[in-house]
């Protein structure tokens, strides 16, 4: 499935739903313009959920990190949220879980960004 | 919404199960895609040389006619459309015919509609699904060797025919298998084979009781390992993405985790002295 991102914002973070497949030219440029789009327009507090990524290789886990460093040069951060059992032994076995903040509960992600999370969801 | 909608295709259906053809049918076209419908071989062949399709999908298992020799005939036609494979019979046989016969995906029945879109679209963005040619050398299930062009979708066609002949495996060896082959395969065919058709890269998939043995050899002049500083597996313990930036200055595309993720993934991984051919196994028990 090509990959489709929707967006919420709650205060001044922006979660992304990203959905479908993470991989070498097939969602990782989808991943980097949005992102790029998003930073450019000074919203840098970015949530990834990643609930619905339904495959994930080394050039979709290099484009997170390029874009974790992307917001943190701009005063920012990007967290992930839902890894699924499989994205989550990836990030493992390549350490990054040591590099992003991963949650698996939503308000708390939002609540580490010093944001109040949305109400009534 | 960031959304990429696949190029409208036309697609020719071939299923003897009326519900299915139209299930199908309405779920690709409301993807955007133009559908003919065919219920039997003779009547798929008339359609074929009626129209230029860009994709087939199609059922193996038809009455009067083998969806295989519809394959072969419509590979056969001068443009070719791209031919999804979509059956019940997961015979390892007729897997190893389909890729024979060029098939250009394996479905196996029952799938998910999700799984249909999947390929169609894959199909649909690539401008050589249709053209470039798998050669094989082997077609054995318990050896398995093909010669491939280097070109970015090969891994992901390959990586489906050699995991649907690994089905019986339980899903996390499947998993990380297909992982560590689509890995290392991609490595050749972008590094190796510097993403050049022209340019072959030579796989071999060798299935042993108490193992599974994978061997890809690309054409490049391979690499001197100690000089990856690209690659994470040259980052300190401390510093997990320290060659991403390596990457930046060299305008390298952010990635470099294959090897550090498929040294994780298999058992044992071991480069020739060039490191232009690599080979890993699996255990099994």
């Amino acid at each position: 499935m090509r990959m489709r991102i929707d967006e919420q914002r709650v205060a001044d973070v922006t979660i992304l739903r990203l959905k479908g497949r993470l991989e070498l030219e097939e969602g990782d440029l989808t991943l980097r313009d949005y992102v790029n789009k998003l930073v450019e327009e000074g919203h840098v507090k970015l949530l990834l959920d990643m609930n619905e990524v339904t495959r994930l290789d080394s050039a979709g886990i290099g484009m997170l990190v390029s874009k974790f460093l992307t917001a943190r040069r701009r005063g920012g951060a990007i967290k992930l949220l839902h890894l699924t059992d499989r994205s989550g032994h990836l990030m493992d076995i390549t350490r990054l879980s040591t590099v992003f903040e991963i949650f698996e509960d939503e308000d708390a992600a939002v609540r580490s960004f010093g944001a109040a999370p949305a109400s009534g969801e | 919404m960031a959304n990429q909608p696949a190029a409208a295709r036309r697609i020719l259906l071939v299923d003897d199960d009326r519900g299915l053809r139209l299930v199908l049918s309405a779920l690709l076209t409301e993807a955007g895609h133009v559908v003919d419908l065919a219920g039997d071989g003779p009547e798929a062949l008339a359609m074929l040389d009626g129209g230029a399709f860009d994709i087939v999908l199609l059922d193996i298992g038809l009455p009067s006619m083998s969806g295989l020799d519809v394959l072969a005939a419509a590979r056969a036609l001068a443009a070719p459309p791209a031919v999804v494979v979509m059956t019940a019979d997961d015979t390892s046989e007729t897997l190893l015919e389909a890729v024979r016969r060029q098939a250009y995906r394996y479905l196996r029945k029952p799938f998910p509609p999700s799984a249909i879109i999947e390929v169609v679209d894959d199909a649909a963005a690539s401008a050589s699904a249709a053209t470039l040619s798998i050669e094989v050398v082997s077609a054995r299930p318990e050896w398995l060797e093909l010669i491939a062009p280097c070109a970015l979708e090969m891994a992901d066609r390959i990586r489906s025919f050699v995991m649907h002949l690994e089905a019986d495996l339980p899903e996390p060896v499947r998993e990380s298998v297909a992982q560590a082959f689509r890995e290392l395969l991609t490595n050749a065919i972008e590094w190796g084979g510097k993403l050049d058709p022209e340019r072959k890269v030579r796989i071999s998939c060798v299935r042993a009781k108490r193992m599974l043995l994978y061997r890809i050899a690309d054409p490049g002049e391979g690499f001197d390992i100690d000089r990856l500083r690209h690659a994470a597996i040259s980052n300190p313990d401390d510093d997990p993405i320290r060659h991403l930036i390596v990457r930046e200055e060299k305008g390298l595309r952010p990635g470099g985790f294959g090897l550090a993720m498929t040294r994780s993934l298999v058992d044992e991984l071991i480069y020739n002295e060039a490191r232009n051919e690599v080979m890993f196994i699996k255990y099994l028990d």
